[in-house]
This record gives structure tokens, sequence and C-alpha cells, in this order.
């Protein structure tokens, strides 16, 4: 069952179509990626499904359910997180604290609750705590929990990205160019981390890479991007043999 | 109301008009570029009605030099602003830059109670300016011709810049994409003092004309039409000249005519321009002549 | 270690109000009076300090939110035969010509109102962003003085209110200064203090990992407007006379010049910077006036002072743009960790 399904989006900013009739699915706990030369619309296509733009025109399903112009806040409630290509980590704060804020949204309780520390915030507290603890653990990034975000390096910074986005519970992720900036022997880790998060958090993951190694390797469906357009969809094999991608993209690079 | 009177409001409405949309541009031009309000605008309109005053008080030079050298010198001004508290910013962030314009804007103002004083002072009109034109019955200052008559040659010459010269285009490509123009080895920081001498001068020439028109001269009085400007330049579209202007008139001849026909009202005719600015942001956030760009994620 | 913290913030607290009793015993009426400023210029800049500071979200309505609750406490604690005299150019409206209440009902309904109407400025407002909303406050900071100078049959206009009860003293002023400084720092540490910073830091990822902007923004407004109300409120009665020219935007702009001096986004900042701010703006009274030197006179400048203080805000922002404290607060923490203290405990 397709657990993530677009329907004909389309987005257009003024004259340009950013994005147009773009269909996908995504299997549970499958990984698929979407990729395209520079400016193809993939970037976009990610803001559309997790409302940070409302399509020109389109649906977007999840389990379902149409959720299409739905605010961004309640798409990541409903279960679907993303990391940014551009990084973007609550810079002056720290790294626990960025996860800490990812937890915030599953939070019940209420300001003046917080602020006279009734048990049960107090409990809800510790308890956010302990799992952002238990995350940094797993991503490996407890022993700089205390420092600035910004001040870490950016290889870390991909990492908060993605455990950042892990604690608000998602069921999907969507990973924006996860590898970006890294070499072929940090690629391989990262391949290697999406497949461990993806089983053990019992995630469907749809990302956007550059890198072909690990689009080709860990990537069960590739949809190809061009100007906007799908000009192909399909297994690694097929779309690394498609004279059309080759052209639009393999070509170029 | 009777038509003459509503002709003499038109007109009164028509030559306030011009004088925020001249004003409006100057917020407009640096907005595009620096997406800042310069707070420091309407006290920079106020320093030349104060230059235009004491040039003028003088006695010893002929009208016209003493509002060409106090348009000059409130153009040095604008400039050095621009120099002191927004270049050594241009990579803090925007809320430094924000708090910089403000606190320029509360040091000139300041220094003009110093210097000028609280108390009223009042502005020495040429006696060519001084006239009445008599229509039928309408009576009409000779002034409401020339203000909009001055506003709309200054406006073509503007335009022209903006659009037929080299710096103009340049102006223009700075305001489209920054960085962009910045690759292109356009010399940023040259177009933005270009852009603030412009706006000055405007608003210099703006503020003689105000002077002329309302004689009374106090330290706080480029304020309220600052802000009023400002949100001239939102409901035309910030970033566009066309639009600032066709804001400058809407707030001018809305505010009159809003006294004109409810009298009850008038206490609150400062408020017009607030009222107009939540409605055009939510009804049109990009203003009337604006073009619609979501943020980039 | 959470209970030792608890334990030496009550010590400091105590140790502060017997500090207050001190000073205000040894104290001329001119130096009590800077000091019950101080504690209401903290409450300012806190207010200001939660929305500008933590949620990044660049309000200027200080100054109209202060009005609402010095005009609010003002009219609920003057007696009725005060205020039929007052109302010379129309009487108040019937339904608040009788009333007559203690003042601390009078400072908490000053802020609710506040509050409330912060609430409804709010919603069209809180759409804007950085610049657009500084414009949009300061305009509905400038359209609440409009209105307050025209409902003549309830403010007096713009001949004011004078003889309002003079009740804030020390106590008061730094009594609610206390309280303020507590819920923020309780606020700020909380879940929701770290999601109003997510905000600030950047918005978009805020609401990527499940921040309703809009909520939160308008909770930090609304609270906001709670604590200038209040702060209105406290100046109103120590001052004894308000009018609409009182709350102009620069009013706004003396707050803001304390939270940038603190730093913006540090509790800490906002209280050492009330403090100093409002002692040199009292000490800095000289240069307006002239100053006798026994052999000579120095003429004074009037308006010279804000002068001073518009370049004091200047040379901040241009040069030591992270103020006093940045966005670092005081912490016990901090404190026991410290050198000093390590050495001691190692010499015992
Ligand atoms: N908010 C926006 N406003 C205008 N144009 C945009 C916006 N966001 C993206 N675009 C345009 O849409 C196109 C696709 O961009 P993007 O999705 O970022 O590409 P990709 O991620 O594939 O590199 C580009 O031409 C880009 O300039
Ligand atoms: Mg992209």
């Amino acid at each position: 069952m397709a657990i993530l399904k677009t329907e004909n989006i389309t987005m257009k900013f003024g004259g340009i179509t950013a994005v147009s009739d773009f269909t996908m699915e995504l299997e549970k706990n499958k990984i698929i990626g979407l990729i395209g030369p520079n400016g193809a619309g993939k970037t976009t296509a990610f803001n559309v499904i997790t409302g940070v733009y409302k399509p020109t025109s389109g649906h977007i399903f999840y389990n379902k359910e149409n959720i299409t112009g739905i605010k961004p806040h309640n798409i990541t409630k409903l279960g679907i997180a993303r990391t940014f290509q551009n990084i973007r980590l609550f810079k002056e704060l720290s790294v626990l604290e960025n996860v800490l804020i990812a937890n915030h949204l599953r939070l019940k309780s209420n300001p003046f609750s917080a602020v006279v520390n009734t048990p049960n915030y107090v409990r809800q507290e510790k308890h956010m705590i302990e799992k952002s603890l238990a995350l940094l653990e797993e991503v490996d990034l407890i022993d700089v929990k205390d420092e600035k975000s910004f001040s870490l390096p950016y290889g870390y910074q991909r990492r908060l990205e993605i455990a950042r986005a892990l604690a608000t519970e998602p069921k999907v992720l969507l990973l924006d160019e996860p590898a970006a900036g890294m070499n072929p022997q940090e690629s391989n880790q990262l391949m290697e981390f999406i497949i461990k998060i993806r089983d053990k958090f019992d995630l469907s993951i749809f990302m956007i890479e550059h890198h072909m190694q690990v689009v080709m390797g860990v990537c069960e469906k590739i949809y190809v991007l061009d100007h906007g357009i799908t000009i192909a969809q399909g297994t690694p094999h097929e779309i690394q043999n498609n004279p059309r991608v080759i052209e639009a993209y393999l070509g170029v690079e | 109301m009777e038509i003459k009177e509503f002709l003499q409001h038109l007109v009164n409405g028509i030559s306030l008009g011009s004088l925020y949309a001249l004003l409006a541009i100057g917020y407009t031009l640096v907005y595009g570029i620096l997406r800042l309000i310069n707070f420091a605008h309407g006290d920079i309109f106020m320093i030349s009605t104060y230059a235009g005053f004491y040039l003028m008080s003088s006695a010893i030079l002929p009208w016209w030099i003493a509002f060409l050298l106090a348009i000059i010198l409130t153009c040095i001004l604008g400039i050095l602003v621009e120099k002191a508290a927004y270049r050594p910013l241009r990579d803090a962030p925007r809320i430094s830059l924000l708090i910089s314009s403000i606190g320029m804007s509360y040091l000139i103002e300041n220094l003009a109670i110093v210097f000028f004083g609280g108390r009223p002072k009042t502005f020495p009109i040429p006696a060519i300016f001084d006239r009445i034109i008599t229509i039928g019955s309408v009576k009409i200052p000779t002034l409401s011709f020339i203000i909009p008559v001055i506003t709309i040659i200054i406006l073509a010459i503007l335009l022209h810049i903006v659009h037929n010269t080299k710096t103009g285009m340049a102006m223009r490509a700075v305001s489209t994409d920054y960085e962009a123009a910045r690759l292109m080895a356009i010399d940023v920081n040259k177009i933005i003092t270009f852009t603030f001498a412009v706006g000055s001068t405007l608003a210099a020439v703006g503020g003689i004309m105000w002077g002329m028109k309302y004689p009374s001269l106090i330290p706080l009085m480029g304020v309220m039409p600052g802000i009023k400007c400002f949100i001239a330049a939102v409901v035309g579209g910030i970033g566009n000249i066309r639009g600032a202007v066709l804001g400058g008139f809407i707030l001018g001849l809305g505010e009159i005519m809003l006294v004109a026909f409810m009298p009850a009202l008038s206490g609150y005719r400062d408020a017009f321009a607030f009222i107009l600015l939540i409605f055009i942001l939510l009804a049109k956030p990009t203003g009337l002549m604006g073009k619609n760009l979501a943020e980039k994620v | 270690m959470k209970k030792k913290k608890i334990i030496l913030s009550l010590i400091a607290i105590i140790l502060f109000f017997s500090l207050l009793f001190i000073l205000n015993s040894v104290f001329n009426s001119h130096q009590t009076r800077i000091l019950r400023l101080c504690g209401i210029y903290v409450v300012l800049a806190l207010s200001l300090n939660l929305i500008n500071g933590f949620t990044g979200q660049f309000s200027l309505g200080t100054a109209g939110f202060m009005a609402i609750g010095a005009y609010t406490s003002a009219i609920l604690t003057m007696p009725p035969a005060q205020k039929a005299s007052a109302y010379y150019l129309e009487p108040i409206v019937p339904w608040l010509a009788d009333i007559e209440m203690s003042f601390l009902p009078a400072l908490i309904i000053a802020g609710l109102i506040s509050a409330l109407i912060g609430f409804i400025v709010a919603a069209p407002v809180l759409r804007l962003r950085d610049d657009y909303l500084a414009i949009a406050t300061l305009g509905f900071s400038e359209i609440i003085r409009v209105v307050i100078t025209n409902l003549q049959n309830i403010t007096n206009g713009s001949l004011g209110l004078k003889g309002l009860p003079n009740y804030t003293n020390v106590w008061w002023s730094w009594g609610v200064a206390v309280v303020c400084i507590i819920f923020m720092a309780l606020l700020i540490n909380s879940s929701y203090g770290r999601a109003l910073k997510a905000i600030r830091e950047d918005e978009i990822a805020a609401e990527a990992m499940g921040i309703n902007l809009f909520r939160n923004k308008l909770f930090a407004f609304t609270v906001s407007s709670f604590m200038a109300g209040v702060g209105g409120a406290l100046l109103g009665h120590l001052m004894g006379t308000i009018d609409p020219l009182m709350f102009r935007f620069t009013l706004t702009y003396n707050i803001l010049l304390i939270v940038v001096v603190g730093g913006i986004g540090s509790i800490t900042g906002s209280v050492i910077s009330g403090v100093i701010v409002t002692v040199a703006m009292e000490a800095l009274r000289i240069v307006d006036g002239n100053i006798d030197l026994g052999f000579m006179v120095i003429k004074g400048i009037p308006g010279m002072r804000m002068v001073i203080f518009s370049i004091l805000l200047m040379v901040i922002i241009l040069f030591f743009r992270r103020g006093i404290m940045g966005t670092n607060e005081f912490s016990w923490k901090w404190i026991l960790e410290s050198k000093l203290f390590k050495k001691r405990k190692e010499v015992a």
C-alpha cells in the first residue's frame, strides 16, 4: 500500500512552472529517489508535499488521506518529516536543544503548566530529554550534545538534521540531498545509515540525491525530473539505461 | 457638500498625495535594494525643511539658491547616514540593520531637538509661491498647482534615469537579485549610495514644498509622514516606483477626503494609513502593483 | 543539583529584598524614585525581549500597550470624587464613574485588558514579518494613542489624568519585576520557550518540526502585551500623571535601547541593562540642566541626554552587537563551576 502519493501536482511561481504534473507513489518501508539536474524542481516538489507551498493544482495523499493545502506543522504532526538541502538548523541553539524542539509537537501540556512545573509536564519533559539523548546516541552525536549547532562540522550538521527530523516521530522521511558535499566514503556510510534508520524506525523514505552511487545503491525506484517534468521513472537499472535521462542528466554531469 | 468645496478638497488631496509620493519613492528604492525600512528617511525629510528654513531666514540668498543648497545638504546627509549606519552592517542579521535604522532616526530627531529647539518654527514662503488663484468662486493657492507639477516632472526624470541609463539599470539589477548583481561585477556599494542620494533628494524637494504648504516646523515633524509614506510604498507594492506614487496619492486623497466627508472622524486621521496598511497586507500582501514572490526554501 | 539551585535562588531573592529594604531606608526620595523606575523598566525590557529577543518578531508596540495598562489602572483606582473634577470637559461615562478598587486587582485587570487588545491586534499583524511587523505594531501603538486622545469621556482625552494614587513603591515595582524575571526564566527554559527560540532561529525549520508558528507567536505577543500593560500601570502610579503624549513611540525606543544594551534574547541582560540604563538616564539629566562647578557654570543643553542615548544605541548596534550578555544567561551551574569556586573547594 502506498503511504505517500501525489497526483499530478503542479507548482507555478509567476511565469515559471517549477513542477508540472508530478505523480509519485511511495510504498511502505521502501526507499525511493528523486533525481534531476539543478533547478529541475525537486526541492519544490518536497516543499509542496510538506505544505510549504500550496500546489497550483493536484493532490497529495498520506495513507489515503488528502493532505493538500494542510499547514506544514500539521503535516509533520501527521508523520511526514523532512531535512533541508541548505541545512536549516537552529544555529544558536545546542545540539540537544535542536532535537528537543522536534519533540515539542508531541507534548500534551500548556505553557502555564510548564512554567509552574506540574508533575505531568515534568514527566513529559524528562521523557523528552531521555528520548533525545537516546536518539543522539543512535546517530553518534552524543559527544557534542552541548555544542551550538552552527559550530559543528558540516557532516555532523547533516546528521543532526536527520536526527531532528527523526525526533518528530515520522512515518515518512523526506531527505533533500543528504549526501551533498560528502566524499565517496562518507556517502557510503550515509547509505548504510539511511538503511539502518529505515529499519529501526519503520520508515518509508523519499530522497533527493545527486550522488548516483547513493541513489543507485539504496533506492528501489527512481523518479527523474527535468524542468519540472517527469521524464522517467523506474528501477535504478532502467534509469541508468534510459536515453532521455542520460541526455538530460547524466550527460551534463 | 458643494462642488466648490469638493474641488478644494480634491486639489488639497492631490498636493498632499504628491508630497507623500515623493517621500514614498525614497522608501521604495531603499527597500527594493537593502530590504530595509530606512526609519531615518522621515527625519532626513525633516532636516531638509529646517535647512530650507535657516538658509531662507539668513535672507542673503535668493530663494532658489537657498532651496537648492538645502536639497544638496539633505542629499549629502542621506549618503552619510547610509555610510555610517547601514554599510557596516551589510552582512549582519536584518534585525541589527533595522535597529540601526531606528537608532539613526532617533539620533537625528534628538539632535534636531537640541539644535533647532522644540518650539515650532515658521517656514518663510517666497512671495512668488504665496499667491492665490481664483477660478470662478473657487480660491486655490498657487502652491497646490506647483506641487503636483513639480512632482510629475521629477517623476518623469526619475523613471528616465531608472529605465534608460546605465546606473538606473544597475539599480534595477541590484534590486532584483543582489547576489547576482554582485557577481556581475556591478559595484553594489556605489549603487546603494546613488539610491540614497536619489531618495534623499526627492525627500528634500518634498520637504521644502511641505514647508511652504504646512509652514510650522518641529523636530518630530518627519515621523508621521515618514511612517505613512512607508505604508504608501507598501500599499503600492514595495520596490515599485509607480506603485509608491500610486500609494502616496491614495493616502493623501484618502486622508483629506476622510476628514472632509466624515468630520467626526477627523481625530482619527493619522489612523487611516495604518488601517489601510492592515487591509492591503491581508488582501494583497504584495501591494497593488507588486509582483507575487514566495520566499524560496 | 535541581534542589540546590532552587535553594540558592530562594536565598538570592531573600538577600535581594533585604538589600532593597536597606536601600529604601537610606535613599532619599529622589533616589528611591530611580530605584522604583529601575524595577519598572526591567519589566518593560522583559516584555519587549520576549517578543523581539526570544521569539524573533520585531514588534514596536510596547508604548501603546503601556498606555492601555496605565489608563486602565488609573481609571480603576482614582476615587470617584477626583474623577468627577478631573473630567471637566466631558464627564466620565457613568459605568466607570463610581469604580474604585485597590491596586492589585487594578494592576491585574490592566495587564489583562492590555493582553486582550494585544491578542486582537496580533491576529492580523503577526502574519507580517520583520520590518512590516515593526511598522504595523508601531502603527497600532500610535493608533492606541490616537484613540485614547479621542475618547474624551473615558480617558479625559488630551488633558490626561492627574493625581493617580501613588501606589508604586519599591516593593510593588521590584515585586512585579522579580515575578516577571522568574516567570520568564521558567518559560524560556521550558519546551514552550524552546519553541519560541526555534521560531526566532528559523521559522521555516521550526514549522517543519511541527511547531505552530501562529499560535506560539500569538502566545508570546499576548504575554508580552500583558507585561507591558502592567509596566505601564506601574509607571502611571509612579508618575502620578499620565497623558497620551507620554506614550509616544520614543518610549518604545528607550526600552529597545535597554534590550539591545543588555543583549537581544537574554533575561539577565535585560535586568542588568534595565538598571544601568535607567540609572544612567536619570544621572545624565544633569547634562540637560546647568552644571555648577562652583567656580564656573557649564551651560546645560536641553535634550542632550537623549542625544547621548541615541549615540549609545548606535555604538552598541554597530560595534558591540551582542550587548552585555548576547544570548547568554546567568546560571548557578556557571557560578558553581567557575574557577573561583572550584579553588575554594580544593582549599576546603
Ligand atoms: N519560491 C520560489 N519563487 C520563485 N521561483 C522559485 C521558488 N522556489 C523555486 N523556484 C524556482 O523553481 C525552479 C526549481 O527549483 P528547485 O525546486 O529548487 O530545483 P532543484 O531542487 O531541483 O534544484 C527553479 O527555477 C527555481 O528558481
Ligand atoms: Mg534542490
